[in-house]
């Protein structure tokens, strides 16, 4: 069952719910009544008088009283009168067939992703090796550094882990462990940087601060100290300033590379308009990351990066499928493929490309400049 | 998919909700029963996409979908399957989306069960219900939806604040929703009176099955939120005065308040402008409570100007609604018809001081809650207002209250005869003395607030027994004779009785915890041992365990009393790794309905170990009041006089129908 | 007694209770509301000793030091002022250093600030909000916290506390 039938189905419970009361001709007559409320009374003070709860003379005041109510809720009852408009009764079938597909599928195509598969926990795949959690891994990896201390190298593995698992703190030491017994790296600065604004929940501190100085210092094009750093200036109130780093980061950045919807998102957040890469509307339309996920993102593995290009470019291709008129688009993919060593779906990816782009001479010019330059304009 | 079905099956709630918000007021308007029958099918539609829709969130939460911002924030792969469950209502958005599904739930319990009601009046109400769900429903699409997702799962969740692991919380949260949205069905009610332009002794009938179940489950949510404080953070209070709690005492007040003058309205067809203020008060206070808690200018009024969009909607909401419904009643309640007349001295009176005292009380808390953040506001300057501003004027105005308890059922209707009510609660009153001085003598010097206190809370228990003795006339007759007319009596007098007694029940166990309650804080080495109010407690060991996602120390107590064991405790302390923080789990051994109550500190560099222990006498019956309350209620509910007024008891009354 | 005067008893007592009512708020407001300071804002104040006020900042790292009879002493700072603080029990399972800490109590003669209540955040996303708003001002906070940062939830009390 696909999902867009399950939601027509839905849609059709829903106005079904609407026209079944509309459809009924004859008024259902079953219709709650004041009178019965006060007849009850009545019949309750004559319960009262014979279990001697309530006197003779209050009770017969009481009757009294009540009875009085009962004659008026009786007139009004009478009085009531029942009108049945059939105009009135298609207008509302009208807006139920026409207003709440409409209305729930506007809605829900503005904000649902309908095209984003599930991810549950049984059929997660990459998950590393079946069957032990990640924690369980961490912690072994940790207990054999804690007898081999000076093991910088499984310092530097474990250290983005536990930053990606939440915990700074002891991802920060893993860092500083790294460097002094593996040497300094600007990756590792930047990490180090990362996990410090991560404890101080995202805060970046001056601490943090100088450690992607330090970064920056030994490779200046380092990207995630590049990009703290812009966060650095936009909590310390410099807008303005963050933006115009970010926006340096972005013209130079490869069109791949996969921290570019983070810095849209940053720019996006700072009022900033990113110089609109092609595919930036896509990426803005995916629900928005929270910092945290962003830190995440920033503070994976090699492996987990990999396997983020890979999700980014499956759903590229998954575009271009739908959408094939993207001339950068397909030599994004054609360029991601070939990054990816995967010269074969790049191929492939070429081919579908000039299938989809064969209707504009001046598209498929561009393409084939573009896959010279990869080197498989075969 | 589960994510994408859910998140439109609340989308279309939506939808549903406007239809339902429009067509049957037209109807009513117009009178028109088909299109007032359209409330009925749409609640209840409503009701199911809805349920859907929270239904797909908790096997999100099962299935540990990280592709779920929500799930992800929330949940995690290891954690135990109840508090994956549990977690669906431990965040913001899942609590909310909670919210509307009982809000919902009790629309649909009216179109299900609303067949006694006239047509018009359920169309109304149905109506107004479903303005208040379209507000939240876009409130929950537009600023807290907990169906958006992520493009890169990530593989493993950010995990459910520990403190928050608690099978307590598993049951609270939904308990205390059930209470505050439970009156938004009184409120609708109100409204569709106001709309209406008309009110009487039948509509009072209507509302009170509503009020009562939304009044049990608050009244039992309140509890369980002070039980789980009680245990979970470690210090032994129960109650703290925090504007968490105080916005759901509020509503719990004016709620009191509504469902004694609604009895008023009923009976004597009076004090009806009041109750419908009171209906509209009681959910605008909820409402309240939502804003409070969910807007976060708790934590921080800073935090709510600079990340405005929840706040600002939840604040819209608010002023809409009861700014809305007060206009409304400012300008419909001229129009209602005048009650009837009673003495101030009666039944009725007594029930106007309790609405009096009951209200004020709840104003009491209303500035002592909003005032620091309203100071804050305008001035800049930071206070807080805790216990004693609490104690000070919320206490003397319940003491009067329960002074005056146990005289208002032993009132006649209309004129009432107090110095005869008086005489019938001599031997309550002369119980409640002599105990009183028993108590002072007992404890010797003490300060004589608690033994007047615990005397007070007898009279209102012996007060509550007098009255159903009264009516069952017990000693004045044969017993058997009594028996039966007990049996005969409305299970709402049975009702009356036991939610009365419950206060009582309450405030003796409040009064002995705050005044004989010992703590002991020192450090103990494994082979310690601890002298508490007569129990000795030894620390035998301590060791160490590993849960499914946290590391835990145990300590092991042997408890003693005369030389005599009697059992053993082992509170622990336990650390969660994914969030680098620790719980304490105390440990309760139940003596009678008095408690020990141990929880552990730091470890220290020697090895020994920072522990505080309490005995907490009576503490207990602090609980069980408020269950004796709900139980109360429950008896008043299922007083078959709540449902007449359906179709075919009303065919079965006709026999017994005067001439007219 | 005529509809009047019956009317008349009631607004009458009414407003009676009323009264009561707004002479005890007026006097609780009065006696037992408890200001909020911040290191640096004792340090210009001069708040006379055995004044009750709750005093706000993050526990100044390395100051923690615990003495006999679980008596603990430890610096509360706000970046520019930092104040001794006396404490003797039990602190929260949250106390850590670094972090957000709220205590009630009041100056002794020596200006060590005596407290019998410590309350510490509730998670690692939650701030007392006092302290949250007085580093806010001083400029150590930034506001891209907040947003990352969750609030507490419903029943979750915000505060976890230990008070002697």
């Amino acid at each position: 069952m696909s999902l867009w039938f399950l939601l027509a189905l839905m849609t059709v419970g829903a106005i079904f719910a609407v026209l079944w009361p509309l459809s009924r001709r004859t008024a259902v007559k079953r219709e709650g009544r004041e009178s019965a409320v006060y007849q009850d009374q009545l019949a309750e003070i004559d319960r009262d008088i014979a279990g001697g709860l309530i006197g003779e003379t209050e009770g017969a005041a009481a009757r009294v009283e009540i009875s009085r109510r009962l004659l008026a809720a009786a007139d009004a009852e009478e009085g009531s009168t029942v009108s049945s408009s059939l105009r009135l009764r298609r207008a509302v079938a009208m807006i139920a067939l026409i207003g709440v597909p409409v209305l729930a599928g506007a809605l829900y195509l503005h904000l649902g992703s309908p095209a984003l598969p599930d991810f549950p926990l049984a059929s997660r795949t990459r998950a590393p090796a079946a069957g032990q959690s990640l924690d369980q891994l961490v912690a072994q990896v940790q207990s054999h550094l804690e007898t081999n201390p000076t093991d910088g190298r499984g310092w530097g593995v474990l250290a983005p882990v536990l930053g990606r698992l939440g915990r700074f703190e002891d991802a920060a030491q893993a860092f500083r462990n790294a460097i002094r017994y593996d040497g300094d790296s600007a990756a590792r600065r930047a990490g180090l940087g990362e996990a410090l604004a991560g404890a101080a929940n995202g805060v970046v501190t001056a601490e943090a601060k100088a450690e992607f100085e330090r970064a920056v210092a030994l490779d200046a094009d380092e990207p995630k100290a590049r990009y703290f750093l812009g966060v650095a200036a936009e909590q310390d109130g410099r807008p303005k300033e963050a933006a115009a780093l970010w926006q340096d980061m972005l013209s130079k950045a490869p069109a791949d590379a996969p921290w570019r919807p983070v810095l849209e998102t940053a720019l996006k957040r700072v009022g900033a308009t990113a110089q609109t890469a092609p595919d930036s509307a896509a990426s803005t339309k995916m629900p928005a990351l929270s910092n945290d996920t962003i830190a995440s993102v920033q503070g994976m593995s090699e492996g987990d990066r990999g396997a983020m290009i890979r999700g980014m470019v499956d759903r590229l291709a998954a575009r271009l499928k739908q959408n094939g008129s993207d001339v950068e688009g397909w030599l994004r993919l054609a360029r991601a493929y070939m990054v990816l060593k995967e010269p074969d779906n790049a191929r492939a990816a070429r081919d579908d490309a000039r299938r989809a782009l064969a209707a504009n001479e001046a598209d498929l010019r561009k393409l084939n400049e573009g896959l010279k330059a990869l080197g498989i304009d075969g | 998919m589960i994510a994408e079905a859910g998140h439109y099956a609340l989308v279309l709630a939506l939808a549903l909700a406007l239809i339902q918000s429009t067509v049957p007021m037209i109807g009513a308007r117009l009178r028109d029963p088909v299109l007032m029958n359209v409330a009925r099918s749409t609640a209840l539609a409503q009701l199911l996409f809805v349920g859907l829709s929270f239904g797909a969130l908790v096997l999100l939460h099962v299935l540990s979908d990280f592709s779920v911002a929500n799930v992800y924030e929330n949940s995690h792969s290891l954690k135990p399957l109840i508090y994956k469950i549990t977690g669906v209502w431990g965040n913001h958005e899942g609590s909310m989306l909670l919210w509307v599904s009982i809000l919902a739930l009790f629309g649909g319990l009216v179109a299900m069960f609303g067949n006694n009601l006239p047509l018009s009046l359920r169309a109304n109400a149905l109506g107004v219900q479903g303005w208040v769900s379209t507000a939240f429903y876009l409130f929950i699409l537009l600023t807290s939806n907990p169906f958006l997702r992520l493009a890169n799962p990530p593989l493993e969740g950010r995990d459910l604040n520990p403190v928050l692991q608690d099978p307590g919380l598993a049951v609270h949260p939904p308990m205390l929703y059930l209470g505050y949205v439970g009156f938004s069905i009184s409120f609708s009610f109100a409204i569709a009176a106001l709309i209406e332009g008309r009110i009487d002794a039948a509509w009072a009938r209507w509302v009170r099955p509503w009020t009562l179940m939304a009044w049990m489950f608050l009244t039992l949510g309140i509890a369980m939120g002070s039980y789980w404080a009680y245990y979970e953070l470690g210090w032994g209070g129960w109650w703290f005065w925090d504007p968490v709690e105080n916005a759901s005492l509020m509503p719990w007040l004016a709620g009191t308040a509504l469902l004694h003058s609604a009895v008023v309205m009923e009976k004597r067809n009076a004090l009806k402008v009041w109750t419908v203020l009171l209906a509209i008060l009681t959910f605008s206070l909820s409402l309240l409570g939502t804003f409070l808690v969910r807007s976060g200018v708790l934590t921080s009024v800073h935090a709510f100007a600079t990340d405005p969009t929840r706040g600002v909607f939840i604040l819209l909401i608010l002023c809409v609604f009861i700014g809305g419904s007060l206009s409304l009643y400012a300008w419909r309640a001229s129009s209602l018809k005048q009650g009837g007349l009673f003495a101030p001295i009666s039944r009725e009176g007594a029930l106007v001081l309790n609405n009096l005292l009951l209200t004020t009380a709840c104003a009491t808390v209303f500035i002592g809650t909003l005032y620091p953040l309203g100071l804050e506001v305008l001035t800049g300057e930071r206070i807080s207002v805790g216990a004693p501003f609490f104690n000070l004027t919320f206490a003397p105005l319940f003491l009067p209250l329960l002074l005056a308890l146990p005289f208002g059922p032993l009132l006649a209707w209309k004129r009432g005869d107090l110095i005869g009510a008086a005489q019938r609660l001599y031997a309550a009153g002369i119980v409640a003395l002599v105990s009183v001085a028993v108590l002072w003598a007992w404890v010797r010097g003490g300060s004589a607030f608690a033994p007047l206190a615990i005397g007070l809370a007898l009279f209102v228990i012996l007060g509550a027994l007098t009255d159903i003795a009264e009516r069952s006339m017990l000693f004045r007759m044969p017993l058997s004779i009594s028996l039966r007319r007990a049996r005969g009596l409305p299970r709402a007098s049975w009702g009356t009785m036991f939610a009365h007694v419950g206060v009582g029940v309450a405030l003796i166990g409040i009064v002995c915890e705050t005044t004989w309650n010992t703590e002991l804080i020192s450090t103990l080495k494994p082979g310690d041992v601890a002298k508490v109010a007569g129990y000795e407690l030894k620390l035998d060991n301590i060791s160490q365990r590993q849960g499914p996602n946290f590391g835990e120390m145990l300590a092991h107590f042997t408890v003693s009393e005369d030389g005599k064991v009697i059992g053993t405790m082992t509170p622990s302390k336990r650390s969660f790794t994914t969030r680098a923080m620790s719980t304490t789990e105390a440990a309760l051994m139940s003596r009678g309905v008095s408690q020990l109550y141990i929880s552990l500190g730091d470890t220290a560099a020697s090895g020994a170990i920072a522990v505080r222990i309490y005995h907490k006498p009576m503490v207990l019956l602090i609980w069980f009041g408020p269950v004796l309350m709900a139980f109360g209620g429950l008896l008043s509910l299922s007083d078959r006089r709540l449902r007449v007024g359906a179709p075919k008891p009303a065919k079965a009354a006709r026999g017994l129908q005067p001439a007219e | 007694m005529t509809r009047k005067q019956r009317r008349l008893t009631m607004i009458g007592g009414a407003l009676v209770v009323l009264g009561i009512a707004v002479a005890l708020v007026l006097n609780a407001l009065r006696d037992s509301i408890v200001f909020f300071s911040t290191p640096q804002m004792v340090a210009e104040k001069h708040i006379p000793a055995g004044k009750r006020f709750r005093l706000g900042g993050l526990v100044e790292p390395g100051s923690l030091k615990r003495g006999d009879h679980m008596m603990v002493t430890f610096k509360i700072a706000d970046g520019s002022n930092a104040l001794s603080v006396a404490y003797k029990g039990i602190l929260p399972d949250l106390f850590r250093e670094g972090q957000g800490v709220v205590a009630e109590g009041s100056l002794d003669g020596a200006g060590v600030f005596k407290a019998d209540t410590v309350l510490a955040k509730h998670d690692e996303t939650y701030m007392p909000k006092d302290v949250a708003d007085a580093l806010k001002k001083q400029g150590h906070w930034k506001d891209d916290y907040e947003k990352a940062g969750k609030k507490p939830d419903t029943g979750a009390k915000p505060m976890q506390g230990a008070s002697r």
